[in-house]
């Protein structure tokens, strides 16, 4: 109570620079101040940082962050992440990208629970920070193995659409990218023709495809699709930076999918009208954009969950999609990372201190951050 | 009132009755009972008698058959009859009926029949039927006779006391007659002991006079008779003999326990040292285990001998579920880890039941029944 009193008392009279630089000093080790992604470096490692609620609302508002992450954060009643390694690693590529080459394509991969959705979402941040358009899919296999809704699409004869959820992802996508989405530059290189009476004429702005699916929402599928390519356009003319991050990407080559057509007959991913939109964007034909994209065992089914390495999970087909990539191997904790995060569970009286604590935890979990949250959460 | 004057008035003339016996008795001595020993014998000695040579027969003919008995098995089994011990007959028999029975009492044998056939008391009275002891009435001689002999000591220990105190002699405290790893003798053998049943109640009365026995300052000087009736509780048991650390070429300790089992897990285990707490399963870390209780099966013997930063663990497990694998695992890093602490804490880890094997398996279901124990609804009809 005292402490907090303190800050405030410090925040009222001393100018802005000063406090940050005594906020900074009377902080723990675990802790940073910086909050912008990009002022991140490797001294700031197995720090956690805070992001602003404005921002969280604006990013992870329709997901991004799993769900047990959140509700953790509800109880902390702050957002904050860990500065790890390889969104480090990743950041500070994309900082040196020439990006009129083509695409580079990084490619998280971890075991269960070690935080690849996590760094994915620092990139995030890095990515609406740096003023990129972000193309963020929270979770693939919400869409292939939990998806709402599916219908055959009348657009595309063969195809199956799954409307809700690429409603939803449209609203996703316009509440991410609200900084960009105000330029007037963005307007769509061609005619969408929907139906009869509807269209989305070329030269329209992108926010009038978007809205168009956010309303009908029977065209949502398409228009993702649709906007997915208008984005691609877009940035090789240059007209916008793009970062792609998507989460379970190699959920767009699992086989075995939960959507189903009107006969009830299982629809390969390759049939779902949405994935080709997301292929086209990770391919390299392009540039002015950068992918960072997550393999993750849990985006296949339980009984092919055998490892975790991007090769097994993409399948051929998705290896040779995405050839050449950049592997991102997403570790257990360090034992510094281990040490910072029982500190703030600590200091966010999360767990009761008690001697050799952070040893037998460190065992018990195997210094595996999900494992880890599990174990020091209530029952 | 009457009733009460009456009954009084016999005892008083059933003590009179007695003062007469007595005063008469030396009058009538020798004669005419040595000529009644020679022509009565009471019933219950000729009953005894009858009984008593019946049992001898059986026992005598027992006997014959156990010899030959052996005589057989040991020809049976290709080695000399002469020198076929009691060890050997066991072996052969367990070898020719092997058993899977549970319980060792209920698998075959073949003893000899003074321990398979319960013992009798010896004559208790003479030919007169007049009882050798002088208990003979309690019903229970040889138990209250005990008794006898515990209030006997007591009394020569305070009859002690009182002679040292007149001689103002100091006790020598060092001389204290130490009881506390002792119990005394089970209810079991007591009865075998004394031959005799013996209820709780009195053998709780036996433990009391024993305890009180004790109690008394100068009880060393009957120690012999105390300690005839206390037996030493269970002694701290040798663990088997810590193996010798083994060396590796890069100079790095290890020990290696093979055979670790619990329920149907089978494991083997290798603890080395130096080492930064390592744990190997199968190739696997610790993730081999998804459940916490598992993982903590195998942290807890590391966090008990305070090692779990100090070795290494390489585990190959196989067999059973994960639970037993886990234990399993945990009885293997115990075991091994012996070599590595000294002998207090391998006898508190012993206390700690680290170093029991748990010899539990799944019991089976029986016909006619829902599971191993539990029945099917019950229904009338």
């Amino acid at each position: 109570m005292l402490k907090v009193v303190s800050k405030e008392v410090l925040g009222a009279r001393l100018p802005k620079n000063i406090r940050a630089l005594c906020v900074a000093t009377h902080s723990q080790k675990f802790r940073t101040s910086e909050d912008k992604p990009s002022y991140h470096s490797s001294s700031n490692s197995a720090q956690y940082y805070k992001i602003p609620q404005d921002i969280r609302n604006q990013l992870f508002a329709h997901g991004g962050i799993p769900k047990s992450y959140n509700i953790q954060t509800k109880s902390f009643a702050e957002t904050c992440l860990m500065v790890r390694e390889p969104s480090l690693d990743i950041i500070n590529c994309i900082k040196s990208i020439d990006y009129s080459k083509p695409v580079n394509r990084f490619v998280l991969y971890g075991k269960k629970g070690s935080g690849k959705s996590l760094a994915l979402a620092h990139v995030v941040h890095y990515g609406l920070e740096t003023g990129h358009l972000i193309l963020h899919v929270p979770w693939v296999g919400q869409w292939m193995r939990y998806c709402k809704e599916y219908s055959n699409s009348e657009l595309k004869p063969g195809n199956v659409d799954i409307n809700l959820d690429a409603a939803n992802w449209l609203v996703h996508f316009k509440t991410q990218n609200a900084h960009v989405l105000s330029n007037a530059d963005l307007v769509i290189g061609q005619d969408y023709v929907w139906s009869k009476r509807e269209k989305t004429q070329k030269g329209a702005h992108i926010l009038e495809l978007i809205e168009h699916g956010i309303s009908r929402v029977k065209y949502a599928s398409s228009c993702v699709l649709g906007l997915c390519m208008e984005i691609k356009e877009l940035s090789k003319k240059g007209k916008c930076k793009t970062m792609v991050a998507i989460d379970g990407y190699n959920g767009f080559f699992y086989p075995k999918t939960r959507v189903y057509t009107e006969k009830k007959e299982m629809v390969p991913p390759s049939k779902v009208t949405v994935t080709e939109g997301f292929l086209e964007v990770t391919k390299f034909d392009w540039n002015n954009a950068v992918c960072v994209l997550t393999v993750d065992e849990i985006a296949s089914a339980k009984e092919d969950q055998l490892s975790h390495m991007p090769k097994y999970l993409l399948g051929k087909e998705g290896f040779e999609h995405l050839d050449p990539f950049i592997p991102v191997a997403v570790n257990e904790y360090t034992d510094k990372e281990f040490t910072s995060c029982m500190e703030y569970y600590r200091e966010r009286k999360w767990v009761q201190p008690a001697p050799g604590q952070d040893e037998e935890l460190s065992f018990l979990s195997g210094s595996n951050p999900y494992k880890l949250m599990q174990i020091c959460a209530g029952l | 009132m009457l009733r009460k004057f009456n009954a009084r008035l016999l005892q008083l003339s059933n003590n009179a009755a007695c003062t007469q016996l007595v005063s008469k008795l030396p009058l009538c001595t020798s004669a005419p009972i040595e000529d009644a020993n020679k022509k009565v014998v009471s019933k219950a000695m000729k009953a005894y008698l009858e009984r008593a040579k019946e049992h001898d027969e059986f026992m005598a003919q027992k006997n014959l058959e156990f010899q030959i008995g052996k005589r057989h098995l040991a020809n049976m089994m290709g080695e000399n009859p002469e020198t076929f011990t009691q060890e050997d007959v066991d072996n052969a028999i367990s070898y020719l009926f092997p058993s899977g029975l549970f319980e060792k009492k209920a698998r075959p044998l073949m003893k000899p029949p003074e321990e398979v056939f319960p013992q009798r008391k010896a004559a208790e009275f003479d030919l007169m039927g007049r009882p050798h002891h002088f208990l003979f009435y309690t019903g229970k001689p040889n138990f209250y006779k005990l008794l006898y002999d515990i209030v006997e000591r007591v009394n020569e220990c305070n009859r002690y006391e009182d002679a040292m105190n007149r001689k103002s002699i100091q006790r020598d405290p060092n001389l204290v007659l130490e009881m506390s790893g002792y119990q005394w003798l089970d209810k079991d053998a007591l009865e075998k002991q004394c031959v005799e049943g013996i209820n709780d109640k009195e053998y709780n009365n036996f433990k009391d006079a024993m305890e009180r026995l004790t109690k008394l300052p100068y009880s060393y000087k009957v120690k012999d008779f105390i300690m005839e009736y206390s037996r030493p509780l269970m002694m701290q048991t040798k663990t088997h003999d810590v193996p010798e650390l083994q060396y590796d070429k890069d100079g790095k300790a290890f020990i290696t326990t093979y055979e670790c089992l619990r329920k149907r897990a089978r494991a083997d285990v290798t603890v080395s040292s130096p080492g930064t707490g390592k744990i190997t399963i199968n190739g696997e870390g610790i993730n081999y285990f998804d459940d916490i209780h598992c993982r903590e099966q195998l942290l807890f013997p590391l966090i008990f001998t305070n090692l779990h930063k100090n070795v290494d663990v390489v585990a190959n497990v196989e067999g059973g579920g994960p639970a037993g694998q886990a234990g399993a695992i945990r009885w293997g890093i115990a075991w091994s880890l012996r070599s590595f602490v000294d002998q207090e804490i391998v006898e508190k880890m012993r206390i700690a039941g680290l170093l029991t094997r748990d010899y539990r398996i799944r019991e089976r279901k029986k016909p006619g029944q829902a599971g191993a124990r539990k029945k099917f609804t019950w229904k009338k009809r």
